[in-house]
């Protein structure tokens, strides 16, 4: 079944890179097509979009689709909206404000974000590498709306793009950790209304004390153009980066993290009688949070695949 | 494989010039909290966009709404693409304002249902769970 799949893959099936997507989003057979897909021949550029909700990355991501078309790339989206965390259900409505005429040279896939993961869907490295493999010459990631700690995406591209927008808090913001530490670009979107140049005059002061890199800061509007292409110009100089030590094996950690996430979601939806037992000690108060967690990591690792 | 069924995912479009979009977002609310993934594809989109859609998104279902008359042009349309894009395993809803008259032409067709207005929104959400554990999608 899978080796049907991969080969219809290979041989440039979109409907099969369609149905791969669905099966790595779900955890599905996970293994068998890392194993199969093997190192990636071709690396696209992976670039990370991310800001809070309603900054505008979907209609940037839309704007720079057509500037990388333009270009004579080709270009695939993985556009990620949270998934609620009470029916599991979920509105995914980035696409909608991207360019909807088909064209064989853009990939579009919405996908479910679970509340607790950085802002971005489960497995998500696997399923740019199934891009990257598909032959796309650039991957855009867009986040759903993040929020201050969201940093997980930067383990997954090359180049992270964090926008902000005007009229969001004072200068203290900008000195928190988090967001703006990882962004290897900052854009001050919706530059058309007042007070952008107010932001990015914050924002570039607040950079400049960081010695170690120079973070380029633009201004762009997708609303009435400006800027676009110098941030495509702006990514594709940025210089590669290369994850310093302390990041060291977080991308390892992230996917133990989704394995176990997982293990623990079939379990649950198994009825798996240990497991009941187990919360049932937790909630009584019989085991503390540290014992239950240890318990819990050794009955997920027993739980067969 | 595993105990619970996979998500479904559904495509919710409007087609050709019809710019109606509350009654396409509240059914989106309706499968969203029925813990659907719902794909919000928007408005004035072509036949074609909106198979390109159903097939990068590998949706189980594409819902199209249409209260602009040209159901008879454009949903005839949508399914010819899916076949022609060997999609014909995704099931076709269609809501709106839709005539007693044309329904069963578009049942014959194939479309699996047609949601007129005053429908239970829990009516649309059994209906895609009853179907879709049937085996269809």
């Amino acid at each position: 079944m899978l080796d049907v799949l991969l080969k219809r893959f290979r041989a440039g099936d979109r409907l099969a890179l369609a149905r791969l997507l669905s099966l790595v989003s779900r955890g599905r057979q996970v293994d068998d097509i890392l194993r199969a897909l093997g190192p990636s021949r071709r690396p696209s550029r992976v670039v990370a979009v991310t800001g809070s909700g309603g900054v505008g990355k979907s209609t940037l991501i839309g704007k720079l689709i057509e500037v990388i078309r333009g270009g004579g790339q080709t270009v695939a989206v993985l556009a990620c909206d949270p998934q609620s965390p009470l029916s599991g259900g979920a509105l995914l409505g980035d696409r909608f404000r991207m360019p909807a005429r088909p064209d064989d040279g853009v990939y579009i896939r919405s996908l479910a974000a679970a509340a607790g993961r950085g802002a971005v869907a489960d497995h998500l490295g696997l399923m740019v590498q199934l891009l990257e493999a598909f032959g796309f010459d650039v991957v855009l990631i867009e986040t759903a709306g993040a929020g201050q700690g969201d940093t997980s995406v930067r383990e997954l591209a090359d180049v992270v793009v964090l926008l902000l927008q005007p009229q969001t808090g004072d200068d203290l913001q900008w000195e928190k950790a988090g967001l703006l530490e990882v962004a290897d670009l900052v854009v001050i979107h919706k530059a058309d209304l007042p007070g952008a140049e107010n932001v990015e005059a914050q924002v570039r002061a607040t950079l400049e004390l960081s010695a170690a890199r120079a973070v380029p800061v633009l201004r762009a509007s997708a609303k009435d153009g400006r800027g676009i292409d110098e941030l495509w110009a702006a990514v594709r100089a940025c210089p590669p980066r290369r994850p310093p030590a302390a990041e060291r094996g977080l991308g390892l950690l992230r996917s133990a993290q989704e394995c176990l996430a997982f293990a623990f979601d079939r379990a649950r939806a198994a009825d798996d009688p240990r497991l009941k037992e187990l919360l049932t000690s937790y909630e009584k108060g019989i085991l503390t949070p540290r014992q239950a967690a240890d318990q819990l990591l050794r009955l997920l690792a027993t739980t067969a695949p | 494989m595993s105990a619970s069924p996979p998500t479904l995912r559904v495509v919710l479009a409007k087609v050709g010039l019809d710019g109606h979009d509350r009654g396409i977002k509240v059914v989106a609310r309706a499968l969203r909290d029925a813990g659907m993934e719902v794909i919000y594809a928007g408005l004035w989109l072509t036949p074609e966009a909106v198979v390109r859609t159903v097939a990068d998104e590998d949706a189980d279902w594409v819902g199209l709404s249409l209260l602009s008359g040209a159901h008879m042009t454009l949903v005839p349309r949508v399914l010819h693409l899916l076949r022609q894009a060997g999609l014909e395993e995704v099931g076709v809803l269609v809501g709106g304002i839709i005539p007693e008259k044309d329904i069963p032409k578009l049942l014959d067709m194939g479309v699996a249902r047609v949601f007129g207005p005053g429908t239970p929104l829990e009516a649309i959400v059994s209906f895609l769970q009853q179907r879709s554990s049937a085996g269809h999608a």
